[in-house]
């Protein structure tokens, strides 16, 4: 039995969702631990969103099994629900209600809220409240519905696609800014799950990740693990590149005097067989996330 | 900047921040008693998770490098390792042996390791030098 002693924040096991007979979410597992900040990367149409909506109980699993803090969010709906915020993709207010009558909105629903947070947030963002959502940027409303996220302290964080369409120099600075406030507030226990095809912007702060495709894992692994793992060899010789047993390579590159080779583990062992070659000239380094991303997924 | 974490680099993240903290207190850039930042500020200056900071400084307090206090923060302590010497020597000699087969591969001789060794021996006592006159200064 895989989870039943587990402390995990959220288990998906053998999660199984198609719309009509276009299959979503075929047999996918998951399990984030209380504390981490867990990434679920993969394209769009990849079944981030359907599986996001079935922890949330807006979509019933077909097959398989959902759990949240341990329980069923389809039997305990409303226990669940109130330990998590969630961030959809698109975020729609009602454009007539100011920033602040906003976010007293969203509190009146909610058993607690944090008016320092609020505040320190408002102003990191230099967000007007009296100023009426409607007339916000796409952008500045991602960032009011963010701080409407974390002022009631939920212990799970659900973001789907939260930097999509935004400005790209403004969107990294405000995640870091929102996951590092949430998490700070209750290291250990705030846990945070972000959808994304976007995943430089999150190399860093992710500690572990699920890459999904055709609603499958494809790979499920810690970022640190990651660049331990996948690397990138690079070496010059003098004269033609020679040939190298190679096997298990990602993806091998040979241009007369260079070597370019992607290997998933055993990247040590690769570069001390390729040193043994004395290349002129020879580099290893770690694939960012968004490379490790591209790399198993083609 | 004190830190720089490189995503290029096959080591975690957290142990890249545990070697520098090693690194910057073993020339006398930290010094003990100096306070270590805190956790939010660093992880938003390095851009990476809060999880990564504190999990390098357990690993630093583990290791007795610093010691953090109850609503103060970290501090670097006064070098003094809890291990036994047998224990210290253990450990070093794991990381002596690393090197002794890559200067082999590198083909670097025994007295040309040697020689090296003598030199970075050298070059930390020049930082520490010069740091120490820095603070004098300042």
């Amino acid at each position: 039995m895989s989870g039943n002693t587990s402390p995990a924040v959220i288990d998906l096991d053998h999660l199984g969702y198609a719309y009509g007979r276009a299959e979503a979410v075929h047999d996918l597992s998951l399990h984030v631990k209380p504390g981490r900040c867990y990434g679920l990367f993969g394209r769009n149409g990849a079944g981030k969103t359907t599986t996001m909506r079935c922890l949330l109980n807006l979509l019933r699993p077909q097959r398989g099994s959902v759990r949240v803090f341990g329980m069923d969010p389809s039997r305990r709906e409303v226990e669940v629900k109130r330990r998590i915020s969630f961030v959809p993709d698109a975020v729609a207010f009602y454009p007539w209600m100011t920033v602040r009558e906003t976010l007293d909105y969203l509190a009146s629903f909610r058993r607690t809220w944090n008016r320092d947070t609020e505040r320190d947030l408002l102003g990191r963002f230099r967000l007007n409240p009296d100023q009426k959502t409607g007339a916000l940027s796409k952008g500045q409303r991602t960032q009011v519905a963010l701080v409407g996220a974390i002022c009631p302290e939920p212990e799970l964080l659900l973001l789907d696609e939260p930097t999509s369409g935004l400005d790209p120099i403004v969107r990294r600075e405000f995640i870091q800014t929102v996951i590092g406030a949430y998490q700070d507030a209750d290291p250990g226990n705030h846990t945070v799950l972000v959808s994304t095809h976007l995943i430089s912007e999150f190399e860093g702060l992710i500690d572990e990740f699920t890459i999904v495709d055709a609603g499958r894992a494809v790979l499920a692994i810690e970022a640190d693990h990651a660049r331990e793992r996948y690397q990138r060899i690079r070496a010059r010789f003098a004269g033609a590149a020679p040939a190298l047993d190679v096997a298990g390579a990602l993806r091998i590159h040979r241009s007369d005097r260079e070597l370019d080779i992607v290997v998933a583990g055993e990247g040590d062992r690769l570069l001390a067989d390729v040193q043994r070659l004395a290349p002129e000239w020879c580099q290893a380094e770690s694939l960012s996330l968004e490379e490790v991303f591209v790399a198993t997924l083609s | 900047m004190l830190f720089q974490i490189n995503f290029k680099s096959a080591k975690p993240v957290y142990l890249q921040l545990v070697d520098q903290v090693k690194s910057a207190a073993a020339a006398g850039l930290l010094r003990a008693g100096d306070a270590l930042p805190s956790i939010r500020p660093l992880s938003e200056e390095l851009r990476v998770n809060r999880n990564t900071v504190a999990k390098a400084y357990t690993q630093l307090e583990a290791e007795g490098i610093i010691e953090s206090q109850q609503g103060r923060g970290c501090f670097v302590r006064v070098p003094q390792s809890a291990l036994r010497k047998d224990a210290r020597r253990r450990l070093l000699v794991t990381g002596v042996d690393e090197v002794v087969v890559q200067a082999h591969h590198l083909q670097f001789s025994r007295s040309d390791l040697m020689t090296l060794v003598e030199e970075r021996f050298d070059a930390l006592a020049a930082r520490q030098t010069s740091y120490a006159q820095k603070q004098g200064t300042s």
